[in-house]
């Protein structure tokens, strides 16, 4: 599967929204927040919408429970790439409209990590947008991840398989 | 490397994650040394200033990448005075 890049520069034609968030949040919540707002923009919501939610693992890369996972990220340069990539993700898919929020700092297991949803006219659209995009940011968005067990913190380097 | 307060002839290098817990630091100014001379003004390369920050391994790894001005660029970009230049360790978000 191949993925936009943040280098990409494209005319933003759909409703982004991207959100860094220090904080626990609820996903359902949050995508209840975001289909008040696509009705107000565009006073109906779209037919079709695709979501993916990433929670923390309860245990980490060696098998051993998992405290806590710790996101890092490059201030400035992580929204604008996140911006850059679901402008680009949903320019190629005609989506509608997209919504991301991504977790930063301390993350407990079965806590959300990451929200990806995308409204579009058709659910092949949204669903190939909403599934690239998660993609992209997994390889894409400067993010760092530790996972943290009994006290001793490790970076992890690469991504879990698809 | 030498030390100089005018913002205007140094670069900003930045250490993220895993990288920067090894190096004992996550961010410093740097001195552009003067062209060397004739009409040869390029700025120094991230690959040129990885080494002259003695940044290990030697030679950057593979999954390290480079962003000057918070966008990505290649190893071999020239760098200008009041860049700011980041080392990548690997991606991991999502």
């Amino acid at each position: 599967m191949s993925w936009p890049s943040c280098r990409q520069s494209v005319v933003v034609k759909a409703m982004l929204a991207i959100q860094l968030e220090a904080e626990q949040f609820e996903p359902l919540s949050a995508l209840a927040e975001w289909h008040q707002l696509l009705a107000a923009r565009l006073g109906i919501r779209p037919a079709a919408e695709s979501h993916f939610v990433g929670r923390v693992r309860p245990s980490g890369a060696n098998d051993a429970p998992l405290t806590a996972l710790e996101l890092e990220h490059y201030p400035g340069m992580t929204e604008a790439c996140i911006a850059s990539l679901a402008a680009a993700a949903a320019g190629q898919h005609g989506a509608t409209a997209v919504l991301v929020i991504h977790r930063i700092g301390l993350v407990l297991p079965g806590d959300a990590i990451v929200l990806v949803a995308v409204a579009a006219d058709r659910r092949g659209p949204a669903q190939r947008c909403c599934q690239e995009l998660l993609e992209a940011l997994k390889h894409e968005a400067p993010f760092w991840k530790r996972e943290w067990s009994q006290g001793v913190g490790s970076w992890i380097t690469g991504n879990t398989p698809l | 490397m030498a030390v100089s307060t005018d913002p205007e002839s140094q670069v900003q290098v930045r250490l993220f994650a895993g990288l920067r817990e090894a190096m004992g630091w996550s961010e410093q100014l740097v001195e552009l040394a003067p062209a060397a001379g004739g009409n040869n003004t390029a700025g120094p390369t991230p690959e040129q200033l990885w080494r002259q920050l003695n940044l290990q391994p030697t030679n950057p790894p593979a999954g390290v990448r480079v962003a000057i001005n918070q966008q990505f660029a290649t190893w071999d970009s020239s760098l200008a005075a009041g860049d700011e230049l980041a080392f990548l360790p690997p991606i991991s978000g999502g």
